[in-house]
């Protein structure tokens, strides 16, 4: 048998129901594994060894439940859901003892569903970077390579997966931050539909753009964790009514009847040579294998990433306005006049990228400048939209890479903030359009780092792209797992 | 149009941010002034949305399709507040009694 750590959720599931592995046996394995990889990769931010065995014993005690698609497993979530009696710090100084009251409801679903949260990991501060470098905590490093990023906002999810601390975790997406962590850690990824998803007790970051999503080593399990996780919820008025297909029994697809798009705009573009080597091989994969492949053009999409910081800023610098030091989070105590206590705190408590964000947002925001860029990037919102209503049309599913360039080294970027903000090209158009997006890996390039591709699909249809995913799983090469000691 | 140092600081002022904070007088001028050349920079790079003729275009807010019906208006009990109430002012870095402290404002 392999070992506990390296099962996936399915696979585990399968020995919990036929009680030949305890609860407790496949949790204290993952927080072994956590205890052994985490010198090397900075996953998490906090574990939750007491809480998770207890309850872990607890359902040994009461016996399997079949019914709970989720029962037993062991899980991790970014920390940016509200998990009562746990820091939820948003990987902000800000938040850095600040423990919620309430649950965000993924949290509840996956509770629940019987999965158990046995750690809370690392993220850019407010979910705000690609690299996890701007957490203010710590960076978290790709598991692959420790020299690299692990690629972010969810970039602790990312990693802890593929280090194999959990068979899977649960991340957010307002940009790319579970498609591009994925991507770069070799692990699948998955960002919902806008509203297929609770956003209730979920830090805030740009509220038309973030959703909750899995992040796992299969398909499959990525489907399982969104089947738990998805439908409408009275405390989030954003979330869909729509009813929720099944995520967990897939059909299969021929490769023969499935045409994908591939967008000039990214594929015809710069990549360094070794993903552009993957992503080659990749398509031969497809071609080989019966998939038809033809150009589908997004025509707006260029214009995505000066959109998306736009609008990503200006809810950003209105979400983050709450934090003034007066009802949780940091305070700095020597002002004797308020606003200089709400400067002092803000100033102090959030880091740099997160106070750059709220100037652009409150920049774009600000009379003089609304019609110019907030306005204007809303009007590009809906063309953009309708580029990929369009594309839906031509094509079942758009193909799109992540990244041009593999995992950078640590500090390639961060003195050059507009730079990094590039980089996101290929990622946020999704976020802009609210349709679902799962990223999953083509194998190794020649630098030995993961190269991903992305699957999109129209608004809600999660279903059929998990069930074009399963296919694509099945024609790349599998992973093998990252070397760590 | 680039966004210059004076209105990174009048944004600055508007956010309640102070970009100087906790340095000294010879490192609070470089650190302004490259806080406000990667945000000129930026804003720069932001205008080639007016490449794209938007003439006639509404905005879009939210990409939810569907719009989301409000749900029932229907009475429920009232919460435990006391108890929800103590666990939520717990978390407020000072307090007294039922109420949060900030500085004197009358």
């Amino acid at each position: 048998m392999p070992e506990l750590y390296d099962l996936t959720l399915e696979a585990a599931r399968e020995l919990l129901l036929k009680r030949e592995v305890k609860v407790e046996e496949l949790v204290l394995a993952s927080l072994e594994r956590i205890r052994v990889t985490e010198p090397q990769v900075s996953a998490c931010l906090a574990t939750r060894e007491e809480e998770a065995l207890e309850l872990a014993r607890d359902m040994d005690r009461e016996g399997p439940a079949p019914e709970k698609i989720l029962w037993g497993l062991p899980l991790s979530a970014k920390d940016v859901f509200c998990l009562p009696g746990t820091p939820t710090t948003a990987g902000s100084r800000m938040l850095e003892n600040y423990r919620p009251t309430f649950e965000a409801t993924v949290l509840t679903k996956l509770r629940e569903a019987g999965a158990i949260i046995v750690c809370k990991t690392n993220l850019d501060e407010f979910a705000m970077g690609s690299t996890t470098e701007f957490s203010a905590y710590k960076p978290t490093r790709n598991p692959w390579n420790l020299a690299r990023v692990p690629g972010g906002s969810s970039g602790g999810a990312a990693a802890g997966v593929a280090a194999r601390q959990v068979p899977g975790g649960l991340g957010t997406d307002t940009g790319g931050s579970i498609r591009q962590p994925a991507a770069f850690c070799g692990c699948v990824g998955l960002k919902p539909s806008y509203g297929r998803v609770s956003r209730y007790g979920i830090v805030a970051y740009g509220s038309s753009l973030d959703q909750a999503g899995p992040l796992t080593r299969t398909v499959a399990d990525a489907g399982r964790i969104l089947s738990a996780i998805s439908g409408p919820d009275g405390k989030d008025s954003t979330c869909s009514n729509l009813p929720v297909p099944d995520f967990v029994n897939l059909a299969s697809r021929d490769p023969r009847a499935l045409t994908l798009g591939l967008p000039p705009e990214f594929w015809d573009g710069e990549f360094d040579p070794a993903v552009r080597e993957a992503l080659d091989r990749a398509l031969a994969e497809l071609r080989d294998a019966g998939v038809t492949l033809k150009s589908v053009s997004l025509p707006r999409v260029p214009y995505g990433v000066a959109t998306y910081y736009i609008l990503a800023s200006a809810e950003a610098s209105t979400n983050l306005a709450r934090y003034d030091g007066v009802r949780y989070g940091f305070r700095a105590s020597e002002s004797s006049e308020l606003a200089g206590l709400y400067r002092d705190s803000r100033s102090k408590g959030l880091g740099q990228e997160a106070q750059r964000r709220i100037l652009l947002g409150t920049f774009v925001l600000s009379s003089g400048y609304y019609d110019a860029y907030y306005k204007k990037a809303a009007q590009i919102r809906r063309l953009i939209q309708e580029d990929f209503v369009k594309a839906f049309g031509e094509a079942d599913f758009i193909l799109a890479p992540v990244s041009s360039i593999p995992p950078w080294p640590f500090g390639a970027f961060t003195e050059d903030p507009l730079t990094q903000y590039q980089l996101d090209v290929m990622t946020v158009p999704l976020n802009l359009a609210g349709c679902p997006g799962l990223s999953l890996p083509v194998g190794l390039g020649a630098d030995g780092l993961p190269v991903g591709v992305q699957l999109w699909g129209p608004s809600f249809g999660e279903q059929g792209l998990l069930e074009a995913g399963s296919l694509l799983e099945k024609i790349f090469p599998p992973l093998p797992a990252p070397p760590l000691k | 149009m680039g966004a210059d140092r004076q209105t990174v600081l009048a944004m600055a002022a508007l956010a309640r941010l102070d970009l100087a904070r906790g340095l000294a007088p010879e490192e609070a001028e470089p650190r302004v002034a490259k806080i406000a050349s990667e945000f000129s920079q930026i804003v720069g790079y932001m205008d080639i949305l007016n490449e794209v003729d938007t003439a006639g275009v509404a905005p879009l807010y939210s990409p939810m399709l569907e719009p989301q019906l409000p749900r029932e208006d229907e009475p429920r009990p009232r919460p435990q507040t006391d108890a929800k109430a103590a666990a939520i002012l717990e978390a407020a870095p000072r307090r007294s009694g039922r109420f949060f402290v900030v500085p004197r404002v009358v």
